[in-house]
């Protein structure tokens, strides 16, 4: 990417500075993020706590490029974030799964690669080695329907991972699976985010996985910490 | 392939489920519109080029009448010889004459035909059911089937005929005795009006009853395969109307009216049959809406992926479009289907419900006609591809205003 290496601020694969965010409804004002700053470095993992309802969600839409902030500049790669670079970009895992029903896991895998351009034959093979690497090689045919809440994650993540992003965003990506599941899915995420050198935003509740991350952030109050 | 098209095609046939209910009554809803529409417009077709086809054969194409009398009719029909696109030629009598069988009398139309020239321009000889139009000289007459039937006369039964010119002369008195003719054949053309009143002569006695000389009335014209009728008729009128005091007109514009009512009323089916496919459109916009709705957390996931709203659009349109295809293509099929039993179907129908006769009597026809024009089937192609394509634009504009966060958050 040429345009990335002359940049200097190339190292920094997110760079988000002062993002606020205000919710109105009706006459209602809610300030949810007041004055976020955060830099991710290549393949550096993060990690954001934060008591429910502290705009963790909120902060994850800004850094996805899903919602856009009120104030703040947010750089994907030192280039101003756009829609169409997402894809390319970036791989994001939410607490529900979202698979889409009427596709076989390696389907929806390959999704990901055709929303960003094509399935040919190299992304087919990829595809089938991510999920022997999220283990489930064997259930590549499967539907969503028939594979268990952790095995629907494991796809999402196998999703995520599939256009080789710079980054992957995970919103609470345990909520939804039990402790010994979401420890497994959660080992997964950080060990392949590891091997590939994929930077990491992970958002939990749980301390234990928050620990793996090289950086623990807190947001209170509207601000990283 | 675009993902769009892959999506689509992958929500109207999931992975792993061989009946999708959605899909299958989606198409069969457009299928049955379209069936209706072939077959009906095929049915109405088919009285149309019944029709059409009847006075072609029985008049054809073109027909050049004189101011009065054709006086000459061995120079107009050389000099017909000469317009491009005129195939062939044949001088005719008519008028209508009182006639009687066994104290019965009618008054039908009369025709004298050219023996010699009748059969290249209109082949009456395949309309005579009995007898044969070769038994046709000067003292022999060929009768409609039903004027027959009403008068009860068979081959060989002689019939006296009057006309006005006889008539005429009776008048004043002088004696004069009515033609004798014998029946040497029946014909049957299939055209209420014609089967029941009409009578074929020799244009030689058509002359003689009507004291013509070597006159006739008009001469009909068969034309070049292919040809226009009415460039044809054109023709003749350019070159033939000072110098022979001619006039041609184009079967088509002497049925004008007609023919206009029966292309209206063909438009007429057309249009209100489209309602049905319409009707199949709304259906499958409304399912296609739930669809969007009941999916709004996927739209929302291809945002994240990086799907852009048109793209997500593009694939609820495919879907309309798919459908409308597939409904389209067996629909035509089905129509086909049926068309090709439809004489079968009806035979059924009629036996289970005692209804032969009335069909026959008050229908003149037995068989159900049909004609398939091609270009019909291609307005209907293009008309229920599009309605169903423009059925899946609501529930694709629905799902391309779905902003991405908001559809994620969605329960
Ligand atoms: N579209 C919206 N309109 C109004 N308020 C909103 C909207 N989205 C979020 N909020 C509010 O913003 C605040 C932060 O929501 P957010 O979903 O980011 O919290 P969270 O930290 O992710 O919580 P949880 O841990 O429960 O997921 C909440 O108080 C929520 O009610
Ligand atoms: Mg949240």
């Amino acid at each position: 990417m040429p345009a990335t290496a002359l940049n200097p601020a190339s190292s920094s694969v997110l760079s988000a500075d002062g993002l606020r965010k205000t919710y109105l409804s009706g006459v209602q004002r809610l300030q949810v993020l007041s004055d976020v700053s955060l830099e991710v470095a290549a393949g550096e993992s993060v990690s954001i706590r934060g008591e429910s309802g502290s705009g963790k969600s909120t902060l994850i839409n800004l850094l996805a490029g899903l919602d856009a902030p009120d104030v703040g500049r947010l750089l994907w790669f030192g280039q101003p974030a756009t829609p169409d670079r997402r894809a390319e970009f970036l791989g994001i895992v939410f607490q529900s799964f979202y698979l889409i029903p009427e596709m076989d896991a390696l389907a929806n895998v390959l999704m990901a690669a055709r929303i960003r351009g094509g399935a040919g034959a190299a992304e087919r093979s990829r595809a089938r080695d991510l999920l022997g690497r999220v283990g489930l090689a064997e259930r590549a045919t499967h539907l969503p329907a028939q594979l268990s809440g952790g095995e629907r994650q494991r796809v999402a993540v196998a999703r995520a991972l599939m256009n080789a992003p710079k980054l992957v965003l995970a919103d609470e990506p345990t909520g939804n699976l039990d402790e010994r599941t979401g420890d497994a899915v959660i080992e997964l995420l950080l060990g392949l985010c590891r091997e590939t050198g994929t930077a990491l935003v992970l958002v939990t509740h749980n301390v234990a996985h928050a620990a793996k991350c090289a950086h623990q952030l807190t947001l209170r109050d509207g601000t990283l910490c | 392939m675009p993902w769009p098209i892959y999506l689509a095609l992958k929500q109207l046939f999931p992975t792993g489920r061989r009946f999708p209910f959605f899909t299958l009554i989606s198409i069969t809803g457009v299928a049955l519109g379209v069936m209706l529409l072939v077959i009906s417009i095929s049915v109405m077709g088919g009285f149309q080029h019944e029709i059409r086809k009847m006075i072609v054969d029985t008049q054809g194409e073109v027909q050049v009448r004189g101011e009065g009398l054709i006086a000459d009719p061995a120079a107009v029909l050389a000099a017909l010889a000469q317009v491009p696109g005129v195939a062939a030629a044949t001088p005719f009598a008519e008028g209508v004459a009182l006639i009687e069988h066994e104290r019965k009398p009618a008054y039908p139309g009369i025709q004298g035909i050219d023996l010699a020239r009748i059969e290249a321009v209109a082949p009456l000889g395949r309309f005579v059911r009995v007898g044969s139009l070769d038994d046709l000289d000067d003292d022999t007459v060929i009768l409609s089937s039903q004027l027959a039937a009403g008068l009860g006369a068979r081959l060989g039964s002689r019939i006296e005929v009057y006309s006005p010119l006889l008539l005429e002369k009776m008048k004043n008195d002088e004696v004069m005795l009515p033609r004798e003719l014998t029946v040497v054949g029946l014909f049957e053309v299939g055209h209420q009006q014609l089967d029941s009143s009409l009578v074929l002569v020799t244009l030689r006695t058509m002359q003689d009853l009507y004291g013509l000389g070597p006159a006739v009335h008009g001469v009909n014209v068969r034309i070049a395969p292919g040809a226009d009728p009415d460039a044809v008729a054109r023709a003749v009128n350019e070159t033939m109307l000072r110098a022979h005091r001619v006039q041609a007109r184009s079967w088509i514009e002497a049925n004008e009216d007609f023919l206009f009512v029966l292309q209206l009323e063909k438009n007429m089916i057309f249009f209100l049959l489209t309602f049905i496919i319409v009707v199949a459109a709304f259906s499958v916009a409304s399912s296609l809406l739930i669809a969007v709705v009941r999916k709004t957390r996927e739209i929302g996931l291809l945002g994240a992926l990086g799907a852009k709203p048109r793209q997500v659009a593009a694939c609820f349109c495919c879907q309309g479009l798919f459908i409308g295809v597939a409904g389209t293509a067996a629909g035509v099929a089905l129509g086909f289907v049926f068309l090709h039993f439809r004489n079968d179907m009806i035979r059924i129908f009629t036996q289970l419900t005692g209804s032969e006769e009335v069909l026959a009597r008050f229908y003149q026809f037995s068989r159900l006609p049909a004609h398939t024009a091609r270009e019909d089937i291609v307005l209907i192609i293009v008309c229920a591809v599009v309605i169903s394509t423009l059925a899946g634009l609501l529930p694709a504009w629905r799902a391309a205003r779905l902003k991405p966060v908001e559809a994620l958050r969605s329960e």
